[in-house]
Order: C-alpha cells, then structure tokens, then sequence
C-alpha cells in the first residue's frame, strides 16, 4: 500500500517552496535576514513531501506555510529550511 | 510554470516507467520553458506526472525510446514518472481552447490560490452581510457572518447598526499595541486559569471506558513536550466504506488491539526436562478471537526454539542448546511475543459518534505511524494526543496545531476561557526553533541568548560561570536583563531610542 502523503492530513497547513527569486522579497518584506527565519528540519515529514514534488531540497530554502488561524482567517509564515534543529 | 499534456497508450507509459530515467523521441516541439508533463490515457484525465529535465531536437539514437515510428520532431528527458491522483483537464489553463486532447497540448496547472478559499467559501448571502457591514466602514471578521445574517432579520435597523458598532469597538479593544508585552501577559492570562484547575481536578478523574489524563496535570505534560504521555490515546476515524459497517469495525479493532502470547496463554516452565508449555486460555482466546495457528505462526519469527503441537490447546517448545539461561531468555521472549495488532496500541473502542453519526475508534496507546496506513482508516484526520509523535510522523507545524488543540481541549474541557491568542503565543514559541521545545529550564527559558536573563531564571552561577569563561556579550535587550541592570526596560516608552542630531553650524 502506499505511503500517505502528510501533507494531505487536516492537521497539517499548506506548505509552499517559495522560489530562490522571490526569497529577497520575501525578507524585505519581513525586514529580517533569513537566519531570524524560524526553522525547520531537512528531516521533517513534510519536507520529505515537498521533495518528492520539487526534487532535492538544500538547507536555505524558505518555506511558506499557509496557516488558518481561529482567530484571523488565513496568514503566511515562513520557516527556512535547516540541517538540524535543537 | 507551462506543462507538456499528451496522450499516449498503456504500452508506452509502461515502457517510460520501466526505463525511467530515460530519452523519448516525441512528435510535438515543446517550448523552452517546459519542465513537467501529464500523460492521459482517455484524452480527459491525466494519471501520471513526470518531470522533464531537457529538450532536444531529434536525432536517431539506440537510447532513444520512441512515441511514434515516423514524422518525430524532438527528444525529451524524462527525470522520473510517477502516478498521481486524476487531475481533470479543466484543472489546465491551456493555450487554445480544447475539449480533449488528442495529441499534444501545452498549459498551465491552474492551482487555487489560499486567499481565494475564504473569499470563495462564503455563500452569496454571507458575502451581501459581509460587504453590507464594509460599507458602513465596520470591519467585522469572517467568521461572525453566520450570525451577522440571523441577526440582521430579527433586529430592527437601529439596533443592527448598533450592534456591528459594538463589534467592531470589542475588536478594537482587543488590538495590541507594538512593543507591548504579550508574553508576559499570555503567562499571567494561562496561570491565572491554572490555579483554580489543581483544585477541580481531585474529582475529575476521568472517563467512564477510558482514562485519560486531565486538568492540571495534561497542561503540565504539554508544556513540558514530555517524550510519553502518561496517557496516548488516538482518535481514529473511518473512511466511507467502513464508518456505517459495525461488522467491519469489529475487524479493524481486532487488528488493532495488540495482542502477545502472554495475554491469550499461560507458559509453563518444566526445569527438570528444560521444556516451556504454552497453554492456551479458551475463555481470553475466544475474546480476542486468537486460535492456536495464530500463535504457531508467531512462533515461526522465534530463532533458536523448536516447537510442536501437543494437542488442540498446548504446544511444547524446546530449546536447540540447552541451558538455564537460554530457558529463562525463551521464556521471557515467549511472554511478549506478539501474535497480532499493532505495536503499542493496548485497546481499542469503536463509539457509535453522535456528531459524526457514524463509527469512531478510540485506542489506549498511540501509533500514528503504522494507524495511518492501516485500510479502512481516514487517513487525513486520525489524531494522536502525543504532541512528540505527531512531530516525528506530521511535521513541526502539525505539532504546533497539536499543542494548541491539546491546551485549548484541556482548558474549556474545565470550563476556563483563556484568549485564544495566548495559547497560539506559546504554541509558537514552543515550536519557532524547528522542534518541538519544552518551556522549562531546558526548552525556551534555558536557551535564551541573554546572559542575564538566564541566569535571572534558574541555576544561576552554572550560567554566570560559562558566560565569564567564553565572554558573552550582553546587549540588554530584553526585559529581566535591564531590571537587574536598572535602567528602563524595552516595553511601551523605554523601547524608543531618541537620537538628537545637533544643528551643524
């Protein structure tokens, strides 16, 4: 049987690889630099989806993640990729 | 991004997956900027994604794997193919306007853009309440519509008008200012709360069929991110084809259920003829629907042992090297060997659910791993209360939904109401660093960058001794840092820096 996709599950928001181009309008817009970027493993589950869509991902990528929030509709955060996480 | 559609029989799909990553010769010249395509078999729904690397014109080649034998215009690398859920052609946005493809078309995937969702979730009636409320200049949220329409038909126009001005003016009021300091208020606003959760939580024990950890001592456990709860338990839901079946439910609990030799058997050592003899129990046998070939097969997995059926209810086992030790180990094995179901998962209860109207499964112990692609089961919404499990099999983001779910369950299951927001505030804070972190000593407390500050907290001369060892450098950025040091903290006026720029004269 095949393996479930995680990213499919209710719990899980909408994750998006943001393009190497718009990764400077992204932390302009932010006014940060990426590493003030909150982080995310190279060894999450849902990297390991993305990557079998866009292929090998690289520490330094930027993920959008598509949050619902209860109290404000829908927002974007963002999470930058990293080797390891503590 | 423009995607290659094409048709293309069984017997050439067939040959792409098999030779993948390969060359093939096609009869179409795509464009430049082409780097995926979608095969169709039925020139309407596409089946198979692949990824095309490059583009070439064509030449013959033994390499090549060829669409057609004649009129080839171009070669195309196929990286990989996969087979994907039907996509409708109507989910391409094409060049000109076609009803099948025959050949060879080129188009993008039309996806649905999030903030298009909300906007096109609402009915025609929540959006006239919504744009109404607009144009009065009241920003009311989203999720207020519903009720915005049931009141808006009972209420006179007065009061209506009154009404949308209250709801805007609360709002309004629960707006933050910048530099205030929400974290300290979100610890005030979550332990208040708390104080009055330890007494309740003496006579709430828990629930009739199965114990769950409440009150207090959950709140502790989620804040804590403990690796085990004391009590996992999964919420399991069912897809169509299983959740109105009851006989199939039984099945699927009976998979679930865990089950070693040692629940169903007794095992009885004979020292004297260094033998064990499992006894099978007819009365916790039948319960578990366990027969003895259920068991020989569990026993196949066992190296070392060689077993017999005695009778219909005892097997012998001896060992192939003979000592007391070994017959001790054996035994030991034997006791937790497991026969069926799934790892960690004690017990299993289907619950008719009334909000649901159909059949729901709630498990003692929690494997969200192996339940998740178990059959019959819904995948996309089966729930653990292990907020560390959930991180290992969903990601940090589920565990971060999962600790806020989890705080605010527990919270209104006591019937406390704490602002949402304070709850997101910590579920945050928990999880920015990529993992899921306890609040404590060793989570964010312990791992702030300011020397100070963590000294301030807990074990302060292990903290003042590195930073004098390593020469940290403080900025005195934070709150605790500039108390201890006297001088305003970085909150509401003392967060402004006034810089005088003298007239050059």
């Amino acid at each position: 049987m095949s393996k479930f996709n995680v990213l499919k599950h209710e719990i899980v928001p909408e994750h998006h690889l943001v393009p190497v181009d718009d990764e400077m309008s992204v932390l302009k817009k932010l006014n940060i630099t990426k590493d003030n970027l909150p982080k995310i493993s190279i060894n999450d589950p849902t990297i390991k989806a993305l990557e079998e869509i866009h292929g090998k991902l690289d520490p330094g990528r930027i993920i959008k993640i598509i949050r619902k929030s209860p109290t404000a509709g829908y927002y974007e955060y963002y999470r930058v990729i990293v080797k390891s996480v503590i | 991004m423009k995607a290659l559609l094409w048709k293309d029989t069984k017997a050439n799909i067939e040959k792409i997956i098999q030779n993948a990553p390969c060359y093939y010769g096609i009869d179409y010249i795509p464009g430049k900027n082409v780097s995926s395509g979608y095969i169709t078999t039925d020139k309407s729904n596409f089946e198979y994604e692949v990824k095309i690397s490059s583009i070439e014109e064509f030449k013959k080649s033994d390499k090549v794997l060829l669409k057609k034998k004649t009129g080839l215009k171009a070669i195309i690398k196929i990286e990989n193919v996969r087979k994907i859920d039907k996509i409708p052609l109507s989910d391409f946005k094409l060049n000109e306007n076609l009803n099948e493809i025959k050949t060879f078309a080129e188009g993008e995937r039309f996806v649905v853009d999030y903030k298009e969702k909300d906007e096109a979730s609402l009915s025609n009636e929540q959006k006239e309440v919504m744009d109404d409320a607009e144009s009065r200049g009241y920003h009311i949220p989203l999720s207020l519509a519903d009720k915005l329409i049931k009141y808006k038909k009972s209420l006179p126009e007065d009061k209506y008008e009154k009404l949308l001005k209250r709801i805007d003016s609360e709002l309004k009021k629960r707006e933050i200012d910048p530099y205030e300091a929400v974290g300290i208020i979100a610890a005030q606003s979550i332990g208040e709360p708390g104080t009055q959760m330890t007494m309740r939580t003496f006579h709430f024990a828990g629930v009739v069929e199965m114990n769950v950890t409440l009150g207090l001592p959950r709140l502790i456990e989620i804040v804590d991110a403990r690796r085990i709860p004391s009590t996992p338990s999964m919420t399991i839901y069912l897809n169509d084809e299983y959740k109105h079946n009851e006989e199939k439910v039984r099945g699927l609990i009976k998979n679930l259920e865990n089950t070693a030799i040692i629940d169903v058997a007794d095992i009885i050592t004979d020292v004297g003829e260094m033998d064990l003899t499992i006894k099978l129990d007819k009365l916790k046998s039948n319960e578990r629907l366990v027969t003895l070939t259920d068991i020989l097969s569990a026993l196949e997995k066992i190296k070392g042992i060689i077993y017999n059926q005695m009778d219909d209810e005892r097997i012998l086992v001896k060992l192939q090297q003979e000592s007391f030790k070994k017959l001790y180990q054996t035994q030991e094995q034997l006791k937790s060997t497991p026969i069926k179901g799934v790892n960690k998962i004690s017990r299993a209860i289907a619950r008719l659910d009334p909000k649901e109207g159909a059949w729901v499964i709630y498990t003692q112990g929690s494997n969200l791993k192996d339940v998740l692609n178990m059959e019959g089961v819904d995948a996309t919404r089966t729930y653990t209360n292990d907020i560390i499990e959930v991180e290992n099999v969903l990601g940090v983001e589920a565990a971060r939904n999962a600790i806020y779910r989890e705080a605010e369950n527990t919270l209104s299951e006591q019937g406390l109401n704490v602002d949402k927001r304070h709850l997101m505030l910590v579920s945050d804070m928990m999880t920015f660093s990529g993992a899921v972190r306890a609040v404590g000593r060793q989570g964010i407390s312990g791992r702030k960058s300011s020397v100070l500050a963590r000294a301030a907290f807990e074990i302060t001369s292990k903290h003042l001794l590195k930073a004098g060892l390593l020469g940290e450098i403080d900025p005195l950025a934070g709150v605790a840092e500039n108390i201890i040091v006297g001088q305003p903290v970085t909150l509401g006026t003392g967060a402004i820096d006034l810089v005088y720029k003298g007239n050059k004269k």
